[in-house]
């Protein structure tokens, strides 16, 4: 059993606070996503589960130890580095080996050990080569297969996909979500790219500025966002964020929106009142063109073929982007009329709480 | 026909002549430099190779052949002190190195006053080696110095001791005023190898359990292997024709016990004016530091190919 169970990290440098009160209990041979944008603290967090940094309070257990003043390598973890941290002087055997080295492992054991790593990576040709012969993606595998042959309890990744190009990312998208059934290990995986949180996690950790936005599923951070940052930063394109005034809060929520629109939508009304300024938030795949309804003007149009992707304004020059069929009949300077179905959208508060929606999509596992 | 040959053959001719002036412009660049090497490098060392077949003194010049060469073969004065220039190559350059090698990992360290310690560490290599000589000249002297002084008051020796007066005494003292003034020179290089080892083979090595020593075994010095390696043949040639300390301190004695080839070669060409008999001797020195380096570069390109592929 390797539960990761984070209580109350705090962590300062100086007088700068970068964690505050972070606690998260991850379950065993799950795969947690900690995604968030840059200085959000995301790599601290995880270095601090590492032991390469020590946090200012709080506690790490790993399983039923608490190992929160252990060593690096008394942790049962091992890490993936962004750079991959490979020992050019070393060959890829050897930077393989590099841990049980270090433990002293006997000779038979070790061997066995490398080359099941080796077999699992598909690297077993490249052995004697060092790390400046291969490919990024090889070199990714390497550094995996390092912290393969330790056996460690969790997997600890620091942005690994960072330094590949796009193809070569998604392909390891793939390779790592099967690494992580073959291994059946739990995994903590730090990136700033929604997409791969979205595809790989089990669960996503949502960091902004220090804390903890949201942690659940991918599905309920889609649908569900607990906050207009975590609505932002989950889903691509973006969702538009529209300012709207509350026209009603018995029942439904009846709002205004930039441009004179009226909606009524099903969300808990409770904390507005009447005159409150909220912004509704609406997916761009979520809008279909129609003959009344939001009146947007087509600013830039993007035909990728299956879809196409407009970018314009609405009312007093929001921003709106939506995402159409790929033949939709638009125009780059008109405009067009889109309607959104209320149950779609979702409710932020000023302080970006959302205002619970009552009636979602059930949550896919 | 002929005028289609014609006219392909005209750009052809135009790119010959681009590539003549092009040839010729390069020579010009290199011309000012290749003149100071013929002047200061490639003449004196025509000359010398010529003077060490002659002859040759105050009172004028005289084709001998071999014969200072016969000379040097069978004279074992010199043989021997081709043997203590080695050591003295050899040992000085191994303390430098170790010391550098030590100075330069506490100087990379997290330590606070860092920076002061890093500028604290220049003062031997920025002063004028013949001051600092001067300096060491007071110290190591027997009735001032306070070596001497200290080794009295802790009773290791009775009376004053000159350091520079014994045969051993004297030349392990020149030893360490050159792996004092050597020894920041290789430090900083050595520190400025160290810095650029990525901080992230640290700390993956770490995570595996590597401690301190098995870090610096195991990825520090392969990693600086190659600057190393330079510095090491950078010193070797530096100590080996290392003049102004040991001359400033003791001038090659007592009794020869810290006269270098470069001392010797000084002493008999112009102090005894036996210029052919110099000349021979600097020959030799060319011809071993030469040897020596090919040896060295063998070694630096098998060191580099092991640690230094990208």
């Amino acid at each position: 059993m390797a539960t990761l169970n984070l209580n109350a990290i705090n962590k300062s440098f100086g007088s700068a606070k970068v964690l505050h009160d972070i606690s998260l209990a991850i379950e065993d041979k799950e795969f947690v996503v900690f995604v968030g944008p840059s200085g959000c603290g995301k790599s601290t967090l995880l270095r601090i589960i590492a032991g390469l940094e020590e946090s200012t309070s709080g506690s790490i257990h790993i399983g039923d130890e608490d190992v929160s003043d252990a060593a690096p390598v008394d942790r049962g973890i091992s890490m993936v580095f962004q750079s991959y941290a490979l020992y050019p002087h070393l060959s890829v055997y050897e930077n393989i080996a590099f841990p049980l080295r270090v433990q002293k492992m006997p000779k038979d054991e070790l061997e066995e050990r490398v080359q099941r790593a080796a077999g699992i990576l598909q690297l077993t040709e490249k052995l004697d080569l060092k790390p400046g012969q291969l490919s990024g993606g090889q070199r990714q595998r390497v550094a995996i297969g390092r912290s393969i042959v330790r056996n460690p309890k969790v997997f600890l990744f620091d942005e690994p996909l960072s330094n590949l190009d796009a193809a070569l990312r998604g392909d390891m998208r793939v390779e790592l979500s099967q690494l992580h059934r073959q291994l059946d290990a739990t995994m903590v995986y730090v990136t700033h790219d929604q997409v791969e949180a979205m595809t790989m996690a089990d669960r996503i950790v949502v960091l902004n500025g220090g804390k903890v936005e949201q942690f659940g599923t991918p599905m309920e951070l889609y649908h569900h966002p607990a906050t207009k940052f975590v609505a932002g930063f989950i889903g691509q394109p973006n969702m538009n964020f529209v300012p709207a005034t509350v026209l009603e809060t018995t029942g439904a929520l009846t709002v205004e929106l930039d441009g004179g629109h009226k909606m009524s939508l099903p969300v808990d009304t409770s904390g507005v009142r009447k005159g409150d300024t909220v912004e509704v938030g609406i997916r761009p795949e979520h809008v279909t063109l129609g003959d009344d309804g939001l009146d947007v003007t087509v600013n830039v149009l993007e035909r990728l073929g299956g879809i196409s992707i407009t970018y314009g304004t609405i009312g007093n020059g929001t921003r709106f982007c939506a995402s159409l069929s790929g033949d939709a009949p638009i125009h780059q300077g008109k405009n067009m009329r889109l309607t959104v179905a209320p149950e779609d959208c979702h409710v932020f508060q000023s302080n970006g709480n959302v205002l619970r929606r009552k009636s979602a999509p059930a949550l896919v596992a | 026909m002929a005028e289609l040959s014609a006219q392909a053959s005209q750009p052809a001719a135009n790119t010959r002549k681009r590539a003549m002036s092009e040839n010729l412009f390069g020579w010009l660049l290199v011309a000012p430099a290749m003149f100071f090497i013929a002047v200061i490098v490639a003449w004196p060392l025509a000359e010398t190779i010529r003077l060490s077949f002659m002859d040759a003194g105050l009172g004028g010049e005289e084709f001998i052949g071999l014969e200072n060469y016969q000379d040097l073969a069978d004279s074992r004065k010199f043989h021997q002190t081709v043997i203590r220039t080695f050591y003295w190559m050899f040992l000085s350059v191994g303390i430098k190195l170790i010391m550098g090698l030590i100075g330069a990992t506490l100087l990379n360290a997290a330590i606070p006053g860092r920076a002061l310690f890093r500028v604290l560490v220049m003062p031997p290599w920025v002063i004028p080696v013949a001051i600092g000589c001067i300096g060491w000249l007071w110290l190591y002297n027997g009735y001032f110095g306070v070596l001497s002084g200290v080794m009295m008051k802790l009773g290791i020796t009775d009376g004053p001791f000159e350091f520079l007066a014994y045969k051993s005494s004297a030349f392990y003292s020149a030893v360490v005023t050159d792996v004092w003034v050597g020894t920041p020179m290789v430090t900083l290089f050595f520190l400025a190898a160290m810095q650029g080892v990525s901080r992230d083979l640290y700390e993956a090595a770490w995570v595996d359990g590597a401690g301190r020593w098995y870090r610096f075994r195991r990825i520090t010095i392969p990693q600086i292997m190659p600057v190393i390696v330079s510095m090491a043949l950078l010193s070797a040639i530096f100590t080996f024709n290392s003049f102004e300390i040991i001359w400033i301190l003791t001038e090659g004695g007592p009794r020869s016990a810290t006269t270098t080839l470069i001392i010797d070669t000084y002493k008999v060409a112009i102090g005894n004016y036996k210029f052919g008999e110099g000349a021979a001797r600097a020959v030799v020195i060319v011809v071993l530091l030469a040897v020596f380096s090919l040896i060295y570069l063998f070694f630096l390109n098998k060191i580099n190919k092991r640690y230094g592929a990208k």
